[in-house]
C-alpha cells in the first residue's frame, strides 16, 4: 500500500514537443505575466501597496530584495533586486594566478564548494590541456556527489523553515537533515582538512588523496543517509500540510525556463529531462550510468521530488565509486610551488560546465599571452546557476498570496553569494 | 488514505525519540576531537638542529591570495650547528584576519617551516590580537597541536606519476650526398 500517493502520476501526462524539446502539455501557460508592468496599468481604482522583502529576510536565503506590490494579499507585480553580496570575484580572478583562485571561487556557492571548485579547474584544464589522472576523477566525482546530497540535505531543512514550520511543526525537518549532513561536513574534514572552502582541487588534479579508512567510514555514512532517506520522505511527502503548501504553487513553463536559462532540478521538476552528468560526462560520470530523476509537475511539491530522487541517486553513484577507487598519482602536473607553476599557452577562450545541484555551473576563461602575465587569466566569467533561477521570480510570484511567495522562492534554492559573485 | 500519513510522520518523531542525542550541552564535558588533518591556526617551528627553521625565502608570501604574510629575510648568517651558511628571517607577520585558510603557505614551503594547527586562536577583542606575530607563530609550536600536513607530505602526496621512460634514440637519419 502506498501512503505516498504523488499527486503527480506519470502517465496520465500528454507531452509535446516545443523547439525539439520534450514537454508536458498541461504545464504551458499561455499568458504569462509581464515582468515590467507599469502598476498604473493595473486596476486604476485598487488599493495597491508597496512591500520590500528584504535584504535582511531569513526566508531570502542571503540578502535579497524582492520589491512586493501587493493587492491585498495577492501580489500583482515581484521585481527581485541584487547585488547586495558583491564581492568581486570575476574581477578578482584577473588579479591572481591560475594555482591561487581556487582557494577564491570556494565562497562563491558558499552551500557546495566543492562544486566550485570542480568548475573552475576543469576549465583551466582545458585551457592548458591538462589531463587529470583516473584517481583523481574518481575523488572529484565522489566529492561531488556528497557535496550535491549535503547541498540538497540544507535545501530540504530550510525549505521546511521557509513553510512557517509546517512540515513536523517548528523546525523539525530542519534539524533532522542538518544532523546528517553534519556527518557528510565530518567526511570532508577528514579528507581536506576543512569543513568549507576546502582548496582540495588544483589544476591538474587533487591536493588531498583518500586517507586510510575514508572509503569505509564515507559508505557507512552513506548507508546511514540512505536509510533516512526514507524518513524524510514518510515525514514530508505524505504530509497533508506539505501538499497543501506546495501542490500547485509557483508552476513554472517549461518554455518559459529554457528562454530564460534555467537549468538544473528546477527545469527538470519540470518535465525537461536534462542533465549534464549524462549529456556531456565529466570527471568520472562517463564510468557510471546516471539516472536522472524528473517529474512533470512544475510545482514546487515537483521540486522536492525531483531533489530527494536526486539525493538517492548521489548516495547510489558515490558508493559505487567509493567500492572502486583506482589506484594511482592524483594529480597530473608538478605540486605548486609558485604562483605561477601554471600558464596558459594561448590566448582563447574556453568554457566548461558541470551539473551543481542548482544547475549547470560554468566557466568562461579566457588566456592571457602577455609576457609575465601568463600565469593569470585575461577574463574568468562564472556563469552561476542561482542568477538565472531568481530572474523567474517575475514571471510566476504574481497572482499568488505572499506565504506562497516565499515557498516558491525556497523551492528554487538560491544561493546569494552565487548570484552576486 | 492520506490520512494515514500522519502516522507515518508520527513513527518519525517516535523512532527519533529514541536516538542518541547529537548535540553537546553547553559546559562542554569532552572537547570534540579534530581530525587528523584539521587546519585552523598556524605555527613555525623549529628544525632537527633547534634553530629556528624559516629561512626567510618568501615563497609563502608570494603564493598567499589574500597577500596576509610579511616576511623580513635576514640576510645569509652562519649556522651555530652544522656550521654551513643558511638564510635567516628577521621578521615574520601573519593576518589572521584576513586568512582564508587555503593551505598553500604550508605547501610550498621548502624547509616545512610553517605548519598548520587544528587549535583554533581564542575569540580576540581587538583585530590587532590577530596579527600572528614571530613570536606568537613559534609560541604556537609548544601546544602540540600540529596538524598533519607539512610540505614535504604534502608534495610527496601531490606527485605525479614518473614520466615513462623515454624511447631509444632514433638513429641519425642517413644523409644523402647529393643534398649537402
Amino acid at each position: 500500500m502506498s501512503l505516498h500517493a504523488t499527486p503527480h502520476p506519470k502517465d496520465t501526462v500528454k507531452w509535446t514537443t516545443v523547439g525539439g524539446v520534450r514537454v508536458p502539455v498541461h504545464l504551458l501557460i499561455p499568458n504569462l505575466p509581464d515582468p515590467f508592468m507599469d502598476i498604473e496599468d493595473y486596476e486604476p481604482d485598487a488599493d495597491l501597496m508597496v512591500l520590500n522583502m528584504g535584504p535582511q529576510h531569513p526566508s531570502t536565503h542571503g540578502v535579497l530584495r524582492v520589491k512586493l506590490v501587493l493587492d491585498g494579499e495577492v501580489c500583482v507585480k515581484v521585481t527581485p533586486y541584487l547585488g547586495y553580496l558583491h564581492r568581486g570575484v570575476e574581477k578578482l580572478c584577473e588579479k591572481l594566478s591560475y594555482v591561487q583562485i581556487t582557494p577564491i571561487v570556494d565562497k562563491n556557492d558558499y552551500v557546495s564548494p566543492m562544486m566550485n571548485e570542480l568548475a573552475i579547474n576543469m576549465a583551466f584544464e582545458k585551457l592548458i590541456g591538462a589531463e587529470v589522472p583516473r584517481r583523481a576523477r574518481y575523488i572529484r566525482t565522489i566529492c561531488a556527489e556528497i557535496q550535491r546530497l549535503g547541498s540538497h540535505l540544507l535545501w530540504l531543512g530550510t525549505f521546511g523553515l521557509d513553510m512557517g514550520g509546517a512540515i513536523g511543526g517548528g523546525g523539525s525537518i530542519f534539524m533532522h537533515t542538518f544532523r546528517e549532513r553534519e556527518l557528510l561536513l565530518d567526511l570532508f574534514e577528514d579528507l581536506t582538512g576543512c569543513r568549507f572552502h576546502y582548496n582540495t582541487h588544483t589544476v591538474g588534479g587533487n591536493r588531498h588523496d583518500i586517507p586510510a579508512g575514508w572509503a569505509a567510514k564515507a559508505t557507512q555514512v552513506l548507508a546511514v543517509i540512505s536509510k533516512r532517506c526514507i524518513e524524510y520522505e514518510d515525514f514530508v511527502r505524505g504530509n497533508k500540510v506539505f501538499q497543501a503548501r506546495t501542490v500547485g504553487v509557483g508552476i513554472i513553463d517549461p518554455v518559459l525556463a529554457i528562454d530564460l536559462g534555467i537549468s538544473g532540478p528546477v527545469l527538470r521538476a519540470s518535465g525537461v529531462d536534462v542533465d549534464l552528468r549524462r549529456d556531456q560526462p565529466y570527471a568520472a560520470y562517463d564510468e557510471i550510468a546516471v539516472n536522472v530523476a524528473t517529474d512533470p509537475g512544475g510545482d514546487c511539491f515537483s521540486r522536492y521530488v525531483v531533489r530527494v530522487d536526486e539525493m538517492r541517486e548521489s548516495i547510489r553513484i558515490a558508493t559505487e565509486l567509493l567500492a572502486g577507487v583506482p589506484e594511482g598519482p592524483i594529480c597530473s602536473l608538478k605540486p605548486v610551488k609558485l604562483p605561477g607553476a601554471v600558464k596558459a599557452k594561448h590566448g582563447q577562450g574556453v568554457y566548461s560546465s558541470i551539473e551543481s545541484p542548482r544547475g549547470e555551473l560554468g566557466t568562461f576563461v579566457v588566456g592571457n599571452t602577455v609576457r609575465r602575465q601568463s600565469a593569470i587569466p585575461y577574463r574568468c566569467k562564472i556563469r552561476s546557476p542561482s542568477m538565472h533561477l531568481l530572474q523567474l521570480l517575475p514571471y510566476i510570484c504574481p497572482g499568488n498570496n505572499i506565504s506562497d511567495i516565499i515557498v516558491t522562492l525556497g523551492s528554487l534554492d538560491p544561493i546569494m553569494g552565487e548570484v552576486d559573485r | 488514505m492520506s490520512w494515514l500519513a500522519t502516522f507515518d510522520n508520527l513513527g518519525v518523531n517516535l523512532r527519533n525519540l529514541f536516538r542518541p542525542m547529537n548535540t553537546e550541552p553547553l559546559p562542554w564535558d569532552a572537547v570534540r576531537p579534530r581530525a587528523e588533518r584539521y587546519r585552523a591556526s598556524f605555527a613555525l617551528v623549529h628544525n632537527e638542529h633547534g634553530e629556528e627553521a624559516c629561512i626567510g625565502c618568501k615563497m609563502c608570501e608570494k603564493i598567499c591570495p589574500s597577500g596576509i604574510i610579511t616576511v623580513v629575510p635576514g640576510g645569509r648568517q652562519e649556522s651555530p650547528a652544522t656550521g654551513k651558511k643558511r638564510g635567516t628571517c628577521k621578521d615574520f607577520i601573519l593576518d589572521l584576519n584576513a586568512c582564508i585558510i587555503c593551505e598553500l603557505c604550508v605547501q610550498v614551503c621548502p624547509e616545512d617551516a610553517i605548519l598548520m594547527l587544528r587549535v583554533q586562536e581564542p575569540p580576540a577583542y581587538q583585530r590587532e590580537d590577530l596579527v600572528l606575530t614571530m613570536e606568537k607563530l613559534y609560541e604556537n609550536e609548544k601546544l602540540d597541536a600540529l596538524s598533519w600536513g607539512t610540505g614535504t607530505k604534502l608534495i610527496e602526496m601531490q606527485a605525479p606519476a614518473p614520466p615513462p621512460p623515454k624511447p631509444a634514440p632514433k638513429p641519425a637519419p642517413e644523409t644523402k650526398d647529393g643534398d649537402a
